[in-house]
């Protein structure tokens, strides 16, 4: 036995694994603890099928493991460790109760303008740390969003992440979420920047106002039509440049309503970081360091404190929980409940095939 | 009309309201129970407290029946506030709605009301301030300074005074709308909270009630225990009394009173002091849960790594031959997906700024020291 061998059964050996609660393509994911203390602290452990790829490890799981060693901030899922057992990649995580998704859609809960401010600061300040460390989200929806049971909010599921401010590479443009997804992308923009996951953020705002999804197009077309009947068409003067981009079509005039229309109850420095945060042109949107000194975090009603946020009634018997850690590690029923990266007819053009698997068919561009 | 409320500065506005309903009302009011009235509304009091009022002197104002015609004269009280006696409503409205012989207004059967109050308009306002306390349910959290809280009480107050005097009806009840619009979730979630209040107060008399009951039921098996052993005792120093010769029976009783008492004191040490323990710590924990955080300011980073911005100064242009093609094209393509050659840059020189592992500047003293431009211009830097 030599010593790396050695060095992995030793940490084969702090994690205990205890029931397996999802399983996916690529991954399994098990519920465990640590094994020294008595107590032992709960974790997640995502066991990797390596031997089924031809090509190798699955990318997101490359990604996963690249960049969650890098982040440790209290917004952000800790990644505790890594081992290898038999032909396997283990990812021991924090474990994590519930998410976003959970919460907002279990009716019995009401939010305060407070609860919603604590969730954005929590989000941007995550968001922010992985910019600051050059590295783009790429796939932020509520489902990525987890919640601890002290009730701070956890940025999750880097399978998507990429590291950016490299001098012009292309990237790929069929990332994030559709609802979540920005319009430049769904130009075909194959340069762009953090105002991408701004937008999502933008997005998830307004689904904790609204209580459903903002911008829910059926298609990626539809989804442009959704933005822009949102929001009014974007011209020239909005957004310079945009009718140049790869994948850019007339979608027709829509007129510009103001955000009052539907956020009625929203107060000015509401809507005005929501506004700043859906700008068209991307070198105009917010940026999370700016989005963080924004007069809305300032204002009054203070962000609640976590431990105060709604919790929704699946978090207290925290069974179910864990397979919402990654949407991705996950198949079968449990799948059918999600929003997922693309809907079945999208398969059909290898266009707008879903983004994970584009990134193991091809090569992908510029990672 | 001495018991008629003048409301405030004799503003009274109530319209239409018969004269002899009340003013002949002076005498004793008979109690009577309204579990068995098939009529809701009035007030709602489980207890059973609270009665329906009559009196010797009612008369219903439609038929003009009273109490010495009609024995079982009950007269309800209509939304418009009109009193009627139950055989005139199932006279006028068994064939659904129809107006009120006194004002006009559309009635209907199930809207009449017991009568609880002598007066009539106490029963107006009761009824008008229910409905506005379960609407207008903001608490003194929900506002940033007791200032907000109570000119938002203040409105309230003159809500509900418009509506039981009839001023302006249309207008207030636009105002209601819009708050009612504006505030639907807040209201909702106080609801929740009044109703959990209410909840855990009832659940704390209930545990309340069970402990009495179980110390009362304790103290009960206490006494009989003790009783038990007092009889067993003088039974087990008769026995031996009977086996015992005279001379030592003085001894032998002693003995036995010892004993039994040492187990006496042994068995009520234990008892007492264990429920009351369980029941302190179950208290504290109950404590705990319920005391909540407070809430602070919120503070934008809970670090120092802007304070590096001050370390270096980006350059408007850099000689970087392999961004050629990105800075040929400025306001094309790559820039409108909101790609910018700068923050490639930015990131060189921060990472390069980071790794010499410097501190940095302190904002507050105020001798910056001389910048050192590097050959090729690229970094201005200083250093604390």
């Amino acid at each position: 036995m030599d010593a790396v061998e050695k060095a992995n059964t030793e940490r084969q050996k702090r994690w205990v694994k205890d029931q397996k609660v999802g399983e996916g393509t690529y991954a399994v994911v098990y519920r465990g603890r640590e094994a020294s203390t008595s107590t032992g602290r709960k974790v997640a452990i995502k066991k990797i099928k390596v031997g089924q790829f031809k090509d190798g490890l699955d990318m997101s799981a490359i990604r996963e493991v690249k960049y969650l060693r890098e982040l440790k901030h209290q917004n952000i899922i800790e990644l505790l460790d890594v081992f290898s057992s038999k032909t396997n990649l283990n990812l021991v995580l924090e474990f994590l109760d519930s998410d976003l998704e959970m919460i907002i859609k279990d009716r019995s809960l009401v939010f305060l303008p407070a609860d919603i401010k604590s969730w954005m600061a929590m989000t941007f300040r995550g968001l922010e740390f992985c910019h600051r460390n050059w590295i783009l989200h790429r796939d932020l929806k509520p489902n990525n969003l987890l919640i601890a049971s002290d009730g701070q909010l956890k940025i999750a599921d880097f399978g998507l992440a990429r590291d950016f401010a490299d001098p012009g590479y292309k990237m790929t443009c069929q990332v994030i979420t559709r609802w979540y997804r920005p319009p430049e992308l769904l130009f075909g923009s194959r340069y762009y920047s953090t105002a991408v996951d701004v937008w999502s953020v933008g997005c998830i705002f307004a689904e904790l106002m609204l209580r459903t999804p903002y911008l829910a197009g059926e298609s990626d077309m539809d989804q442009l039509k959704t933005i822009f009947r949102a929001l009014g068409t974007p011209t020239e003067q909005d957004w310079p440049g945009h009718t140049k981009l790869p994948d850019f079509v007339p979608i027709g005039q829509f007129p510009k309503t103001p955000l009052r229309d539907l956020f009625t109850a929203a107060s000015a420095d509401t809507l005005n970081l929501l506004s700043q945060c859906l700008i068209y042109e991307p070198r105009k949107r917010i940026t999370a360091r700016d989005a963080l000194n924004h007069a809305y975090f300032f204002a009054l009603p203070y962000p609640s404190h976590p431990s105060k946020l709604p919790k929704c009634a699946a978090q207290l018997t925290a069974q179910l929980p864990l397979e919402e850690l990654d949407g991705n590690t996950l198949s079968g029923k449990t799948n059918r409940l999600k929003r997922k990266l693309s809907t079945s007819e999208d398969t059909k053009s290898s266009r707008s095939a879903v983004a994970r698997r584009l990134d193991f068919t091809k090569p992908t561009p510029g990672s | 009309m001495a018991n008629r409320m003048n409301w405030l500065q004799g503003k009274t506005v109530r319209k239409n309201t018969p004269a002899g309903s009340h003013s002949r009302s002076s005498s004793t009011p008979q109690v009577q129970s309204t579990s068995s009235t098939i009529f809701g509304g009035g007030v709602k009091d489980p207890s059973g407290r609270i009665t329906e009022y009559s009196s010797d002197d009612d008369q219903c104002p439609v038929c003009k029946s009273d109490k010495y015609l009609e024995k079982k004269l009950r007269l309800l009280v209509s939304s418009c506030y009109h009193k009627m006696c139950e055989s005139c409503i199932d006279r006028l409205f068994t064939l659904g709605p129809a107006p009120c012989p006194i004002c006009n207004k559309v009635l209907r059967k199930l809207a009449f009301t017991p009568q609880t109050f002598e007066d009539l308009g106490v029963e107006k306002e009761i009824a008008i301030r229910r409905r506005i306390a379960k609407e207008f349910n903001k608490r003194l959290e929900d506002f940033s300074n007791l200032r907000e809280f109570n000119d938002y009480l203040e409105d309230v107050e003159d809500i509900t005074f418009n509506l039981i005097n009839d001023v302006d009806p249309a207008g207030t009840e636009a105002r209601i709308a819009a708050y009612r619009e504006a505030n639907a979730a807040l209201t909702l979630l106080n609801s929740q909270r009044d109703e959990a209040y209410i909840l855990s107060l009832r659940q704390a008399e209930e545990q309340e009630r069970k402990e009495k009951e179980a110390r009362a039921e304790e103290l009960r098996r206490e006494e009989e225990e003790d009783r038990l052993e007092r009889e067993s005792g003088r039974r087990e120093i008769i026995e031996k009394l009977e086996r015992a010769d005279g001379s030592n029976a003085a001894k032998v009783i002693q003995q036995t009173k010892r004993k039994q008492a040492e187990r006496e004191a042994s068995r009520k040490g234990v008892v007492p002091g264990k429920g009351a323990q369980a029941l302190l710590r179950a208290r504290m924990a109950a404590a705990a849960a319920t005391a909540a955080m407070k809430d602070t300011p919120h503070i934008p980073f809970q670090d120092d790594y802007y304070a590096y911005d001050d370390m270096f100064v980006l350059q408007p242009v850099y000689v970087d031959p392999s961004s050629e093609a990105v800075r040929k094209d400025r306001e094309g393509i790559m820039r409108a997906g909101g790609y910018q050659v700068e923050e490639a840059w930015e990131r060189a020189v921060r990472s390069a700024v980071a790794s010499l592992d410097l501190w940095p500047i302190d904002s507050s003293s105020d001798g910056l020291q001389t910048s050192n431009i590097d050959q090729g211009g690229d970094v201005i830097m200083s250093a604390a």
